[in-house]
């Protein structure tokens, strides 16, 4: 028949393959020089094609490397790739020798470069940085006769041109190519005979090799079991085709391989066509969805549970392979089914506890023949960690890459819990066999998906997981083994199966704290330090979202992470950056205005927001980013439903900043005090310039308008513009928030009011002021105590009258000159004290400047230390608030510290381009910041100078 | 008013001896029936070896002597094994050739400060090993736990000589602190603290948690020695307020602060440290609140003088129901509580002076009010503070006030002032810069 036909040809090149095999080690090298030398003349011809510095030309003896046709059945992954290395360089040495037979410069320079790039692989699989003799040998074999070439010039003049000017170009490149290996070369003029011995060595272990490789070959039960296959089954011989054909198909190809009496299919089958689809990664021409149905079809046939495991591995990663780039994501399908692999993985590992996973063991090799009577440790390679956070990182990007309006987005958000399932189940497992360290990262994953819920969200959650999962989504049932079913329905059933074991459903606990809390204390205990400053920066985000402030800040005082945070990782910053912003908005509902300022006036002090808290893309005026900056800067964008309210927050800073610089504003119209906001009052100051007052539109113009009506006293107008902003009403206590606001912006009217009138009064009774502002009586007189005792309002109480008396303490134009004056002088004084310092810093031999540098630093330090325990730590939090941003800024105001002693105060400015804003803003923060502490320090410091 | 007792949140920090004290003034008081205090009592006293008092107590809570309230088994045969055990340490335990050595003032005389010379005599001259000395350790233990505490303390003080062991020999060190409280000889406790509080902040402790929860118990232990000590108002102000025992308080002992701030409130010469002692008060407010807490806070962060009376009102029964503050001594026939009248007296003073501070005119009657005395009362106390030049203000007795004299700083002054500074810091800058350039001149002279 046709099939028996057509099955022929294809059992001949095998049997030539196999005589060219015997030729290999038995004929003499001439013969198969000669053999060579056409075809590397071929090789000329389609030079492109050889360009891997593989050797076309021994097509049949190193068909492992040719992966577009014959014999994919096995015999090529029989040698290691050791020795195939060796082998095909010794082949390029060969055609090299032919070369020089008929004097070819061309094939020979042709070789020469093959053999330069293929060395570098030899040298990869060897494991040295040896370079093999053989190599060295061949140089000094072409040194030899280029030599000879050069000198005979007479057969110079003959050659062609190409071919001479093929010499030339050998002449420079060997010249170039041989100072490199000097040395070895110079050995092997010397003892030629090591070197011949050696590479006859090594020839007669590989012939060996090659021999059991035949022998191998023959035995090879795959192929018997194939040909077998095609005798048997006739009927469907119209598909079984020639070779060439069932390549093109392998799938089909696979399933006709294994499509026989299961107890056929012997663990070296399986093993072999696995081992054969791995290798086959990466190579041109195998389509990376194939492999996975390729892998998944192996996944059923696999004999043991062992095996089945590895094979899933091998799916996971391939699937994980699927999409090269890093731009991109892994298509949502493959997701799945890859969640689905993780599973049965679990299936597997819960159901025989005595397969092991572990990267650091080398398995044996027959390790997962082991069947599932074995009762020993059966080692399995494999890093589930590893398979679960790329899995997490796939789906935060396609959540990256999904347009958040659309129904995919929320589509995919929706099968966030099939993952957490993955991650409890690979959490479960991890406990259960001790490995703590690498639970507790998967606990951060978990962490991670879990943190940024506020508990109303939590419990939707719950309940969509919860809910049967076919009305989760229509598709989700037929994944995994019934999918792949699916797929080639044709195929036997799985020769183990697995029962499903873990559970496939999360359990969630009732709120989202406790689960919190869980995973945290499991982290705490067992991770290690870039585990745990995450999960304790989602901590306090998920407390800060809980509206528990105290907990939320103490745990960051406590932490010390705010000292670190500019040696942390970018997301690890990002995520401060956001736990910062979250806190600051969590401070301001619940009414602590100056703590809600300290924590969001550092991510506006720059005006990168949206950059700082990765969501979305900033231009700069500044600097243009180049392309890779932006392209990094996407993948580090937070997904939409992980967002904070840009709005809100912008109203949160400018409310708080609003609520403090206004009595401020109002209380230093004699003394320029610094301001406490310095982007407010840029803010304000744009504002005021404008011609004309428009209605308000946008956040800022809202809390500008409020601002102007503060500032006259009138709270009632402050408040009702505030509140008319749409965004409150995002607030989940939003009456509440209101209240409070409302109160405070009545608190600080009338502060404003006196501060900006008090001069004007002689005496002000306190039931006019309750009136005025709507405060109780005893509120406002809580609040002027207050400011008496601060000395913000230099007057008393007149109690039997309930007055406040004001004392006049206006100062005249010549004393308020004279205020100045002294303030400059003192910062003369200063400067001179800091040139001193520079100057003797420097010269003086007593006190080498190196020292006292670092007596300032950790003086500094020290101070900073104690911000934490005494806790303006909130402020002092605030200021050295971190960011990318924030973090060179601040390098930027030490530099402008010690530049500033050292003479070059303008250099700390300009620390990095567009960063010159906030280096500046951040300068006199900093220096203002030490302070008094700081002038004590410099007195000592002096002193003992004065006395060297 | 069993809302502000602390007891439950000291026990945990305090020995289980230390607590008997605590429970002992609870039952006093009479906050708790009598029956919860004898069963925490006799709960506390199973883990002791003092069986006769558990006995004692057993019967007390389970209806007297008469026959069914008589203590089980179980406590006889404890009983026996720890009369046994006592026995035996004096007849023949392992220890009993260091007893000897001990008791001897003699040989006693050879033991030089030098710890390995002392090991190796011992070991020669009288074969006493470590293991002697070791058991020496586990006698005073026994002892302690029996409740021979001089025994004990007496024991642990010869172990500390001998001992090598570091990590026993602070233990050894907690010990004799914990004995030396309860046997009331506060000079020798609180010479034992401060030299375990030299080796907890010296010694590189095997993790920061460690050592946090050993500056926790230094603490709790010391209140004892600081309320009764003669100096112990100093001392804890002192203690209290180092940076790293302030910040174990804000982490894990927040109720600590109450007697931070009585001890603060009544220090007259400490007065500075009550803008350091609000900040933290407010700071931990979320976590720890009482009246006397509360009162510093409304007087001093909101000044809310009403608020403050109030709360003031209510210290007097947090502090008597306090087992360190509201210690009883009896005169005669009267029994006065010293500490509550010494604070009571300072916060009036407080709220006096800050009341003072912000009026110009006061109504006596009004202030009486919120001083919590009768009007003439206030007059005399006033009168008195006026006498003492303390106050500057006057009485105008015929409307019933107080004028106050308001002093404000000149702005002459104030300018004066303010460049007082800068002419002695330029007098430093020039006399650093002159000197050595004279020393240079007179060196190249020399030359």
């Amino acid at each position: 028949s046709l099939s028996q036909v057509e099955a022929k040809p294809a059992a001949a090149t095998m049997q030539s393959s196999s005589r060219f095999w015997g030729q290999g080690d038995s004929e003499s090298e001439e013969e198969e020089e000669e053999v060579e030398s056409e075809q590397g003349s071929d090789s000329e011809d389609d030079g492109g094609r050889g360009g891997g510095g593989r050797g076309t030309q021994n097509r049949y003896l190193k068909t492992q490397e040719d992966d577009s046709d014959e014999s994919d059945s096995g015999h090529r992954v029989i040698r290691s790739l050791r020795d195939k290395r060796n082998e095909e360089m010794r082949s390029i040495v060969d055609q090299m020798r032919n070369a020089m037979k008929i004097n070819d410069w061309v094939s020979l320079q042709e070789s020469f470069e093959k053999l330069n790039k293929h060395l570098e692989k030899v040298v990869r699989v060897n494991e040295s940085t040896e370079i093999p003799k053989m190599y060295i040998k061949a140089l000094v074999l072409l040194e030899d006769f280029l030599a000879e070439a050069l000198a005979n010039k007479e057969a110079k003049k003959k050659m062609s041109s190409s071919n001479a000017k093929a010499l030339n170009a050998m002449k420079q490149k060997l010249k170039k190519n041989n100072k490199l290996y000097e040395e070895q070369i110079q050995k092997c003029r010397e003892h030629p005979e090591s070197f011949e011995d050696e590479a006859a060595d090594d020839k007669d272990e590989d012939d060996d090799d090659e021999d059991e490789d035949s022998e191998a070959e023959i035995e090879d039960p795959d192929k018997i079991a194939i040909s077998e296959s095609e005798a048997e089954v006739d009927e469907e011989n119209e598909n079984d085709g020639p070779w060439e054909r069932k390549q093109t198909k392998k799938d089909k190809l696979m399933d006709k391989q294994f499509l026989k009496d299961p107890s056929e299919i012997t663990w070296d089958i399986v093993d072999k066509k696995l081992k054969e689809i791995v290798a086959s990664r990466g190579k041109k021409g195998t389509g990376r969805i194939e492999r996975v149905e390729q892998l998944t079809f192996l996944t059923r046939v696999a004999k043991t549970p062992a095996q089945k495991l590895e094979i899933l591995f091998h799916v996971i990663s391939a699937q994980f392979d699927v999409n090269p780039s890093l731009l991109g994501h892994m298509p949502v399908n493959v997701w799945k089914k890859c969640v689905n692999n993780m599973l049965l993985v679990l299936d597997i590992l819960q159901q025989y506890p005595n397969i092991v996973v572990e990267t650091s063991v080398e398995p044996e090799e027959k390790e997962t023949q082991k069947g599932a009577d074995y009762n020993g440790t059966i080692h399995v390679t494999g890093d589930l960690v590893a398979f679960l956070e790329r899995l997490d990182t796939e789906f935060f990007k396609t959540l990256q890459c999904t347009d958040p309006y659309t129904k995919d987005y929320v589509q995919r958000l929706r099968e966030e819990p099939q993952f957490l399932v993955v991650a409890q189940n690979v959490q479960d497992y991890l406990e259960r066999v001790g490995n703590l360290k690498a639970a507790a990262k998967v606990a951060l994953r978990r962490v991670e998906l879990v943190y940024y819920k506020p508990q109303e969200v939590y419990d939707a959650m719950r309940k969509l997981a919860e809910q049967p999962e076919d009305s989760v989504e229509e598709g989700d049932a037929e994944t995994g083994e019934e999918h792949q079913a699916l797929d080639d329905n044709r195929g036997p059933p799985p020769f183990v199966v697995i029962p499903e074991v873990v559970p496939r459903k999360p359990t969630f606990p009732e709120s989202g704290r406790t689960l919190m809390d869980g995973l945290m204390s499991l982290i705490y205990k067992y991770g290690d330090e870039r585990t745990k400053a995450r999960a304790m920066l989602c901590d306090i985000y998920h407390h800060a979202i809980s509206d528990e402030f105290s907990v939320a800040r103490d745990l960051l005082l406590m932490s010390h992470l705010q000292d670190g945070v500019q040696l942390m990782d970018i997301s690890s910053q990002i995520l401060f950056n956001r736990v910062m912003a979250q806190l600051g908005l969590c401070a301001f509902r619940a009414g602590l205005i100056n703590e809600a300022h300290g924590c969001l006036t550092e991510l506006y002090s720059t005006g990168r927001v949206k950059e700082l808290l990765a969501q979305g893309v900033q231009q700069s005026r500044y600097h243009e980013k180049t392309p890779e900056q932006e392209r990094l800067e996407r993948r580090r964008q937070m997904p939409y439903h992980m967002h904070i309210n840009l709005e809100l927050l912008e109203a949160t800073h400018l409310i708080c900043a609003m609520l403090i610089e206004v009595p401020n504003m109002a209380a230093s119209t004699y003394d320029k005090r610094r301001p406490m906001s310095k982007t407010f009052r840029r803010l304000l100051e744009v504002s005021e310039r404008q011609t004309f007052v428009g209605p308000p539109e946008n956040v800022r113009d809202h809390v500008m308008a409020a601002t102007r009506a503060l500032n006259k006293g009138d709270h009632q107008k402050a408040f009702s513009v505030i509140s008319s902003l749409e965004i409150w009403k995002l607030l989940r206590n939003r009456e509440h928030v209101l209240e409070m606001l409302k109160l405070k912006v009545k608190e600080e009217a009338l502060r404003t009011y006196l501060f900006s009138y008090s001069s004007c009064y002689e005496s002000l009774s306190l039931n006019q002021l309750t009136t005025m502002f709507d405060l109780s009586e005893q509120h406002a007189h809580s609040i002027v105590s207050k400011m008496m005792m601060h000395e913000e309002l230099h007057a008393s109480w007149d109690q039997p009258t309930k007055c406040i008396v004001f004392h006049s303490v206006d100062q005249t134009r010549l004393q308020g000159l004279l205020f100045q004056m002294a303030d400059k002088l003192s910062v003369l004084v200063e400067s001179n004290e800091r040139a001193y310092e520079a100057r003797t810093g420097g010269t003086l031999e007593g006190v080498p400047p190196r020292r006292r540098g670092e007596g300032q630093d950790s003086s500094n330090m020290g101070k900073w230390q104690e911000n934490f325990v005494s806790s303006q730590g909130r402020q002092g939090g605030g200021n050295r608030f971190g960011g990318r941003g924030g973090g060179s800024g601040q390098g930027g105001g030490y530099q402008r510290d010690y530049g500033g002693r050292g003479n070059q105060g303008s250099r700390g400015g300009y620390g990095g381009g567009s960063r010159f804003q906030d280096g500046r803003g951040r300068n006199q923060s900093g220096s203002s910041a030490r302070g008094g502490g700081d002038g004590g320090a410099r007195m000592v410091s002096l002193n003992r100078a004065g006395r060297v | 008013m069993a809302e502000h007792d602390l007891t439950a949140r000291l026990a945990p920090h305090l020995d289980r001896h230390l607590v008997f004290p605590l429970l002992e003034f609870l039952q006093e008081r009479g906050l708790y029936p009598e029956e919860e205090i004898l069963a925490a009592k006799l709960r506390l006293l199973a883990g002791t070896n003092m069986v006769d008092y558990a006995m004692a107590i057993h019967r007390s809570l389970h209806g007297g002597a008469d026959g069914d309230g008589a203590p089980d088994d179980g406590m006889a045969a404890r009983r026996a094994e720890v009369v046994d055990r006592l026995v035996r340490i004096q007849q023949t335990g392992p220890a009993l050739p260091l007893y000897a050595f001990l008791r001897d003032p003699q040989l006693v005389q050879l033991l030089r400060p030098d710890k390995q010379y002392n090991l190796h005599m011992l070991q020669e001259r009288f074969q006493i090993g470590p293991d002697q000395i070791e058991a020496l350790y586990d006698d005073a233990k026994f002892h302690f736990e029996c409740g021979y505490y001089s025994d004990a303390a007496a024991y642990l003080y010869q172990y500390r000589v001998l001992s090598t062991n570091s990590d026993r020999s602070v233990r050894a060190l907690w010990g004799i602190s914990a004995s030396e409280i309860l046997n009331r000889n506060w000079d020798a406790a609180m010479e034992e603290l401060n030299r375990l509080k030299e080796i907890i902040d010296s010694k590189n402790f095997s993790s920061p948690l460690n050592q946090l929860q050993n500056r926790i118990w230094l603490m709790h232990w010391s209140l004892f020695i600081f309320f009764n000590h003669e100096n112990g108002r100093n001392g804890i102000i002192d203690l209290f307020f180092q940076d790293r025992y302030l910040n174990a308080i804000q982490t894990n002992a927040n109720h600590l602060l109450r007697y931070l701030a009585v001890a603060v409130v009544m220090n007259k010469r400490r007065r500075n440290m009550l803008k350091e002692l609000i900040k933290v008060i407010q700071q931990e407010q979320h976590s720890y609140k009482d009246p006397i807490t509360e009162f510093l806070e409304c007087l001093y962060v909101n000044y809310d003088f009403d608020g403050a009376q109030q709360s003031l009102m209510e210290c007097e029964q947090v502090i008597l129901n306090d087992p360190f503050l509201g210690k009883r001594i009896e005169l005669g026939n009267s029994t006065t509580v010293p500490l509550r009248d010494e604070f009571f007296e300072n916060a009036r003073q407080f709220i006096f002076e800050t009341y003072c501070r912000i009026h110009r005119c006061i109504d006596i009657s009004i202030l009486a009010e919120k001083l919590n005395m009768r009007y003439d009362e206030a007059e005399l106390w006033i009168m008195n503070l006026v006498k003492s030049s303390k106050l500057d203000a006057k009485i105008d007795s015929a409307s019933g006030t107080l004028i106050m004299t308001v002093n404000r700083v000149d702005v002459h002054e104030q300018i004066i002032e303010s460049l007082k500074n800068l002419n002695t810091r330029t007098y430093m800058l020039s006399q650093s810069i002159v000197e050595p350039a004279q020393a240079a001149q007179q060196a190249a002279k020399g030359d």
